[in-house]
């Protein structure tokens, strides 16, 4: 029974990690389908852009804090400070586990800066025309 | 989520000690018993001789007729390129006509793209793949074999339209309505021909995903897998999401061109920009599909010649990642100047200039890594020093086309021009040929000339620069694209002379790098083993060849095991490893579990067989009979394929087999049968109905997209589908999977007859949904306006797929009742029941979205 367990936490724990590094650009490419979907809808069917705009700054916000919580997540995963290893470059357990940390890490920063990126026309662009 | 009931199948778990110790490696295998092992490995793997060479499914052989026969038909879009430069060279010329300019233009980029560029990574990747990751084979050899020669024929079929007069015409992008309405049988030839190449692409993407998770050595966790595996997985990823809504673009398209339903036609409410978007949601992340595979090469060359581990593993991974994703927001800034609000191109805009970050890390990543190794300047590294050189100006124009105010000024120019040669040139054709002469002495056991690979680096390094360079500015000046002549007097004059001029040199540059290749090498010395001295697993290869792939598979530990694990090279070479032997004369390789590559499974691999290309030749005439409106023998054909293909599967996968587990050495026994997602078959499903799912995404895109374009649709007193039917429809497919669901489980326990039951049952309820959902839309006239047109694009997609998966639900019945499918040997009704949820949900999106959208829009 104990045996059965620890399997299944451990594929638990495969699943989870897979998806925890791509979180970030998850959370990104959904901010930019939403951004220019909503827009894009709003301008072909002449509705009121300027509610969307704030709408959608404030969903910029939340992706954003979404996105600096899965990195600060990757982070303790990552565990630099305890370990400091950059490399990771062993075939153990334990470098696997610290490694898909850094690699959400580092997803999340460029997530984050993507997000900025595509937030900036809503703030910077008038709107349709 | 299925775990604790797949835990309770009667399959054997995996036993024994893992990982092996030092002691176990240590232990000497008598010569006697290596020499027995070797002799029979050698015959299960060897490669048919004579005729029935080409029934080989090896992936060393599949891998190098794909890469020749890419190569082959680039040198031919090469040829196009020269003839376009010829008539380009003077003023007011009339070397070729305008239609036959046309034609050129229109196959030159769609040769590149489609016939040279995806197939040479996936090319590349099958031949290499397997030695890197220390596999015997890919996951289904016989599938990347129906690939390749899927990718021969319709190859074949679409350049060879070129020498008829009847190419298609209309530009690589094929835009309506000047595609739609083009006369003849060009567009056709265009769309079905590359349908059925991207058909074979994804077969291709999902063999090589499924090996990269599943197939890789004990030991080889993802922190340590080549670089190039990573690539592997992200562009097979991004195939997935690509290339789907090109053929649901495609679907649309020849729908419009054969039957006249009004897709792009705004007269009937139909709208081309529609083609336009799903064309660059694939067509943007292609040229991402295309680089990374090639700057993948690169990272495996690098640390080769700075002899030292790379640097920022993690940051490649990052990069890789990222540009995926980030690629597939940029489809719009091929659209810049159709009018889209201006909001929307800030979007794009931000995006395209968001994925010079990863792009650039992973150039740094390479340069930091020259920087501190002690680099020495082999051939190869020449080609990729030249590369970076080459992509990046590429990379620059790209920043300056990214900002929307100067795209347009420079759209449609010869600047455009310039910009995407650079990118690709820099970005895939100078790593691919780095990679050519790092790879040759471990594909054909032989070295290419040094001579001859600085003679053809520098001649195609300068013809490319000369001819390209000059187009910046020929751009700048106004010259525009596809035009077939200009007058003289506007300044274009000389700089098209030199543009000319360097086309030669390239073509004199790739003359000789061809030469070098195909040039006679038997006198030449048997080379080294691993002559760059190179780290990674592909060089463990045995020298002479043998057909085996690696003698037996290691236990790895380290990103560069050949340089941290000295004594690995004698102990592959003694069988000292995972399946040194093959007892029972079955091809087999190991599969290992996803993230931490622990041993599973022994898993049998097809071998040599014809029905492919049978399956191939069928499924090619389904495709190029329609072209010609020759409908009768395309149905015949589809029919054909369908059988050969069933065939193969009924012989040849998933088989019971003789014993429950098997010894796979160093005390380890391993399952040689797995269900469900412990199995490869169930990966390969999962993949690809992620692929079919975007596919249908995109259609149902399609019907919104509409929505949001057109102020009448749909329009004032239009018919809808009959909503009762369409009820109806929903609840008998979600019946049949139901039932399906239902056989799945009974079977598992051992209620055989009440799942074959439910099996019987499931393929009239699937049939009947079909014919509830047809009839719901027969009395919808789709000539007239593109939403019945929408709607029945919807009823036939729903009702092809629930062909196939009535004929796979009949499949497992047969199975059951021929004792290929039991209780404890279920995996094709896991993969069958893992087809219908897609289904399901597929058929109640289209249920939804027939029956309800007339109400709520």
């Amino acid at each position: 029974m104990s045996e059965r367990k620890e399997q299944l936490e451990e594929f638990a724990e495969e699943r989870a990690s897979l998806l925890k590094i791509t979180t970030g650009p998850l959370i990104w490419a959904i901010h930019f389908v939403i951004c220019y979907g909503l827009v894009a809808v709003n301008c072909a069917k002449g509705w009121d852009i300027g509610m969307a705009r704030t709408g959608l700054l404030v969903f910029s916000v939340g992706a954003l804090v979404a996105i600096v919580w899965v990195g600060w997540g990757s982070w303790r995963q990552w565990n630099l400070h305890e370990t400091g290893d950059y490399f990771n470059s062993w075939g153990r357990a334990e470098d696997r586990h610290h490694f898909l940390g850094h690699a959400a890490f580092l997803l999340a920063i460029i997530s984050f800066l993507g997000v900025v990126f595509v937030s900036l026309p809503l703030v910077m662009l008038g709107g349709c025309s | 989520m299925t775990d604790h009931r797949q835990d309770r199948s009667a399959l054997p778990k995996p036993s024994g000690p893992y990982p092996p110790t030092e002691e176990m490696l240590a232990e000497p295998v008598p010569e006697e018993v290596r020499q027995a092992q070797a002799e029979r490995l050698r015959k299960v793997w060897a490669t048919p001789k004579g005729i029935r060479y080409w029934t080989a499914v090896n992936n060393s052989e599949v891998g190098k007729w794909y890469c020749l026969t890419a190569l082959v038909f680039m040198l031919l879009a090469g040829v196009m390129a020269l003839l376009i430069r010829a008539q380009l060279a003077f003023p007011e010329s009339e070397l070729i006509s305008a239609d036959r300019f046309n034609q050129l233009f229109t196959m030159h980029g769609s040769a590149m793209m489609f016939l040279f560029a995806v197939p040479m990574f996936e090319a590349i990747s099958i031949l290499l793949l397997p030695g890197m990751l220390g596999a015997r084979d890919m996951p289904f050899p016989r599938l990347s074999a129906f690939g390749y020669w899927c990718f021969l024929i319709g190859g074949v079929f679409v350049i060879g339209s070129i020498f008829f007069d009847a190419a298609p015409r209309a530009g690589w992008f094929m835009y309506p309505p000047l595609a739609t309405e083009d006369e003849g049988p060009g567009s056709d030839i265009w769309l079905l021909g590359l349908s059925f190449i991207e058909v074979a692409s994804i077969a291709a993407a999902v063999e090589l995903i499924v090996g990269t998770l599943k197939c890789r050595p004990p030991g080889m966790r993802v922190n340590i897998m080549p670089l190039y595996a990573w690539y592997v997985m992200v562009v097979g990823g991004m195939i997935l999401f690509a290339f789907p809504p090109l053929i649901a673009g495609d679907f649309l398209f020849e729908l419009e061109r054969s039957f006249d339903w009004p897709f792009f036609d705004p007269e009937r409410g139909g709208d081309p920009m529609l083609w336009q978007h799903l064309f660059w949601i694939f067509g943007h992340p292609e040229v991402y599909i295309i680089f990374l595979p090639s700057i993948a090469i690169a990272a495996m060359i690098i640390p080769t010649v700075a002899r030292r581990p790379i640097v920022g593993y993690s940051w490649i991974v990052l990069s890789a990642v990222g540009t995926g994703f980030l690629s597939f927001g940029l489809w719009v800034h091929h659209m810049f100047t159709t009018g889209l609000p201006s909001i929307s191109l800030g979007f794009f805009s931000a995006a395209s200039e968001a994925v010079v970050i990863p792009t650039g890390v992973q150039i740094f990543a390479f340069l930091a890594t020259l920087m501190v190794g002690r680099v020495k300047m082999t051939l190869p590294m020449l080609w990729i020093a030249g590369a970076l050189a080459i992509f990046t100006m590429g990379g620059l124009t790209g920043v300056m086309l990214a900002l929307a105010p100067f795209d347009f000024q420079a759209h449609d120019t010869y600047f455009v021009v310039a910009h995407l040669h650079y990118t690709l040139f820099g970005g895939m054709v100078f790593p691919v040929i780095a990679g050519v002469y790092y790879f040759f002495p471990f594909i054909q056991k032989k070295q290419l000339s040094e001579r001859l690979g600085r003679w053809a680096f520098w001649l195609i390094f300068c013809g490319f620069n000369l001819t390209f360079l000059p187009m910046h500015l020929t751009g700048l000046w106004g010259m525009p694209r596809r035009i077939y002549t200009y007058p003289t007097g506007l300044g274009w004059d000389g700089l098209n002379l030199i543009s000319t001029v360097g086309a030669f040199i390239i073509a004199t540059g790739f003359a000789v790098f061809v030469w070098d290749l195909v040039r006679p090498k038997r006198r030449q010395p048997q080379i080294e083993r691993n002559p760059w001295e190179a780290g990674t697993l592909e060089w463990t290869h045995d020298v002479p060849e043998e057909a085996w792939g690696i003698r037996s598979i290691p236990h790895v530990t380290s990103r560069y095991p050949l340089w941290d694990q000295p004594e690995m090279q004698a102990r592959i070479d003694a069988g000292r490893y995972y399946l040194p032997d093959a007892v029972e004369g079955r091809r087999e390789t190991l599969v290992t579990s996803v993230i931490d590559a622990e041993p599973i499974q022994v898993q049998r691999v097809t071998g040599p067989a014809w029905i492919t290309q049978a399956a191939a030749g069928f499924t090619g005439g389904a495709f190029i009979f329609p072209t010609f409106h020759w409908y009768p023998p395309a149905i015949v054909c589809a029919v054909l394929a369908v059988c050969c293909i069933i065939y193969w599967l009924w012989t040849s996968t998933a088989r019971v087999p003789e014993a429950p587990s098997k010894d796979a050495g160093l005390g380890l026994t391993l399952p040689t049968y797995a269900s469900g997602h412990a199995s490869v078959g169930w990966w390969a499903m999962w993949i690809t109905m992620l692929g079919d799912a975007t596919a249908f995404a995109s259609l149902v895109f399609g019907f919104f997209f509409y929505w949001t374009s057109q102020a009448d649709f749909p329009p004032e007193g239009a018919m809808h589908a009959e909503a009762g039917l369409v009820g109806l429809a929903g609840v008998g497919l979600a019946l049949s999977w139901a039932l399906t669901l239902g056989a799945r489980e009974l079977n598992r326990r051992w209620a055989v007859g009440a799942a074959r039951a439910c099996l019987a049952v499931a393929p009239f309820l699937a049939a009947g949904g079909v014919a509830a959902l047809l009839l719901s839309v027969w009395e919808l006239a789709p000539e007239t306006h593109v939403y019945p047109a929408v709607l029945w694009a919807l009823a036939i997609w729903i009702t092809v797929h629930a062909g196939a998966g009535v004929i796979m639900q009949l499949y497992c019945l047969a199975g059951s009742l021929f004792g290929k499918l039991t209780p404890v040997y279920d995996a094709d009704i896991w993969n069958v029941s893992l087809y219908w949820h897609f289904q399901v949900l597929a058929a109640l999106v289209t249920c939804a979205v027939m029956g309800l959208a007339p109400g709520v829009l």
